[in-house]
């Protein structure tokens, strides 16, 4: 692209990709590298990003590497005992300060020529001080590695370089009140069950943003394997008209959702038996919503308000996403000794150059479920999502078939459409947070996700 | 974080018995692994599937990076894969009792080429640990390029009388990041 044609892109980049009176995306949005330069400014330098969770790093010193669009950062616990977020670049000469995965140190010491920095990126010298190897044009003040802003949910540690955005609170907004649901629900919290599985993509990053954002149709069709089981409570043929997984209380807000499915639902898929007219309590007690144990119960009344309780114990919030690149699953696994299993899983999508991204995924359980609970955890999350997952291997075998689509010059031609519109409509007794959809999940929530692309696309400041 | 044996690449310096290179025993494990990659790569699941103890277990670990004092635990407790003989009958299920498993449908070109193969007895008769080195290339549709994957794998097979079964496999594949995009095929 030439530079005249360069700077009249950057003031208007989407408006030839987008048609927002029809909701349709040109598919070369999956294709166009200049977007692709764009969208790392644009977005994965100015969100809030997910980069892990603070039971990966329980002690001072303790640090994992991680990926912020495609630069890579030092998420440490520094001496203040706080989190800290740092560009994984030595200011001196470029290096990579840090060259394992995770690790403790109280000095991340460059191995190229010896510049060293503390957990929270300071800069303590360069070797032999006397000499004044870092010059004396700078300060060490100003010789820190780039840092990044910090904020906690759950313990979910999220970071963006945007230092003068909104706070992490602004950029949930009203979908914290479903966020903190999941993430925030119990005393002592969520806990990771490892370090994260990664895997490479080659598809554009948004192919699997925009199907986070609570795209419960595809489920019909590409994950047709589960109905085939009856994991989704139709019968095989008519599933499509009867499968009732697909009713439930899509809400988004922000370009962020959460896909809700009611309690009498997932009874009826699960236990093939419904229990209307009981209360929220003996709902709860009846079937806990995923993760949760009858034993953490007293917990979640003690952590949520009364509204969120209602929503939880009626309909709890099972998939969806985080604006723009984190896939949510926090999901029943009916297990073979006929016992319900839940997995409690997290995925960042990172992208890796217009082709090709790199897909994370973090297991959870609560710290307090037991042992054993925990080992199931473990092996169902395993067995359902990520790299081998029965669901979510179908997912990462389509998303590169998009991506070579938008390669052909018809391909790009075509658009995605988000025609299938339900439009807001509230139960009368659910909260006033958030856009809500109630029924058949459609196209709503997906579309504010581009709505929230378009947003910052076209924000320049 | 704590690696059990299974999960250190295997050594020579094993305090256990060596089974000797083209003794029968040799022979006979050899023989298995490579019908258990011939069946695997020409898609008998049925069949693979009762090479599989009913105790199985069956793990990929996630690697990490880690400075090189750290190279003996850079495998962790969570899996790609992290499967018992129940869930390995319920993935093959899918595989090939469904209309829509998608993932491999249409199926992945694989060929998993066995080496390395060393053999030890262990305390239990008839049972012996066995590591072997594993290269897999994959191909799928009109893809121009091949998926690879190289990895250690660290297995318990079981004489039940008539055959060997799996009893216990850890696979330790080479890559962090995983070049594939999914694993839907069996190490």
């Amino acid at each position: 692209m030439r530079i005249d044609h360069l700077s009249k892109f950057q003031d208007d980049p989407v408006s030839h990709l987008m048609d927002l009176e029809n909701r349709e995306v040109s598919v070369a949005a999956l294709y166009d590298p200049d977007l692709y330069e764009l969208e790392m400014e644009r977005i994965f330098a100015k969100a809030w990003l997910l980069l892990g969770h603070d039971s990966e790093i329980p002690k001072v010193g303790d640090y994992v590497v991680r990926l912020m669009g495609e630069d890579q950062v030092i998420v440490a616990r520094a001496a203040d005992n706080q989190v800290h977020v740092s560009l994984n670049v030595c200011p001196h000469r470029a290096m990579h300060v840090c060259i394992a995965d995770s690790g403790n140190t109280r000095v991340h010491k460059c191995i190229y020529h010896g510049w060293a920095f503390r957990p929270d990126g300071s800069f303590i010298g360069a070797p032999i001080e006397k000499e004044k190897m870092h010059g004396e044009i700078k300060s060490k003040e100003q010789l820190g590695l780039k840092q990044a802003r910090v904020a906690t949910l759950g313990g979910l540690v999220f970071a963006t370089f945007n230092h003068d955005g909104p706070s992490l609170d602004d950029w949930l907004g009203e979908m914290k009140f479903y966020y903190e649901m999941l993430f925030c629900r119990t005393d002592n919290g969520l806990e990771v069950l490892g370090p994260p599985q990664r895997l490479t993509i080659d598809a554009n990053w948004k192919t699997a943003g925009e199907q986070s954002a609570c795209d419960g149709f595809h489920t019909l069709t590409l994950h047709g394997s589960l109905l085939e089981g009856g994991a989704m409570a139709g019968e095989e043929n008519t599933e499509h008209e009867s499968a009732p997984a697909m009713y439930g209380v899509n809400v988004s807000g922000n370009g962020h959702s959460l896909r809700c499915i009611p309690a009498d639902t997932s009874w009826a898929m699960m236990a093939g038996k419904t229990h209307p007219g009981m209360t929220d309590d003996e709902r709860l007690e009846m079937m806990p919503p995923p993760g949760i144990t009858r034993e953490l119960l007293p917990q979640v009344r003690r952590n949520l308000t009364a509204e969120q309780l209602h929503v939880f114990a009626k309909a709890p919030p099972v998939v969806g996403g985080m604006f723009p690149n984190v896939n949510i699953l926090f999901v029943y696994a009916p297990l073979r000794d006929g016992t319900l299993g839940s997995a409690l899983v997290l995925h960042s999508i990172n992208p890796k150059g217009v082709d090709k991204f790199e897909w994370v995924t973090y297991f959870f359980t609560e710290k307090d479920a037991s042992p054993e609970v925990k080992h199931m955890m473990r092996a169902a999350a395993a067995q359902l999502t990520g790299t081998s997952g029965i669901i979510e291997q179908d997912d990462s075998d389509t998303w590169p078939h998009m991506s070579e689509a938008s390669r052909g010059f018809m391909g790009r031609t075509e658009t995605l459409k988000y025609q299938a519109i339900l439009g807001e409509n509230r139960p009368a007794d659910w909260p006033n947070k958030a856009r809500v959809y109630s029924g058949f999940s459609k196209d709503d929530a997906q579309w504010n996700w581009w709505l929230a692309y378009h947003e910052l696309m076209t924000s320049k400041a | 974080m704590s690696i059990s044996t299974e999960m250190k690449p295997a050594t020579t310096s094993s305090t256990l018995t060596e089974v000797t290179y083209g003794s029968p025993v040799y022979n006979q494990i050899m023989t298995w692994m490579i019908r258990e990659a011939r069946l695997l790569d020409h898609r008998q699941l049925d069949e693979w599937q009762t090479y599989l103890a009913e105790d199985l277990i069956y793990k990929v670990p996630v690697r990490l990076t880690r400075r090189v004092q750290g190279f003996d635990t850079e495998f962790s407790d969570v899996g790609h894969m992290d499967d018992d003989y129940g869930s390995m009958t319920a993935r093959v299920q899918r595989l090939t009792g469904t209309k829509s498993a998608w993932a491999e449908d249409p199926a992945s070109r694989v060929r998993r080429f066995v080496t390395n193969v060393s053999v030890w007895e262990t305390d239990i008769p008839g049972e012996y640990k066995v590591s072997s080195y594993l290269l897999l290339t994959r191909n799928r549709a009109d893809a121009r390029d091949y998926k690879q994957l190289s990895a250690e794998r660290n297995d318990r097979l079981r004489w039940n009388g008539e055959r060997y079964l799996l009893a216990h496999r850890i696979v330790l594949i080479d890559q962090v990041v995983l070049g594939m995009p999914n694993l839907a095929i069996f190490l």
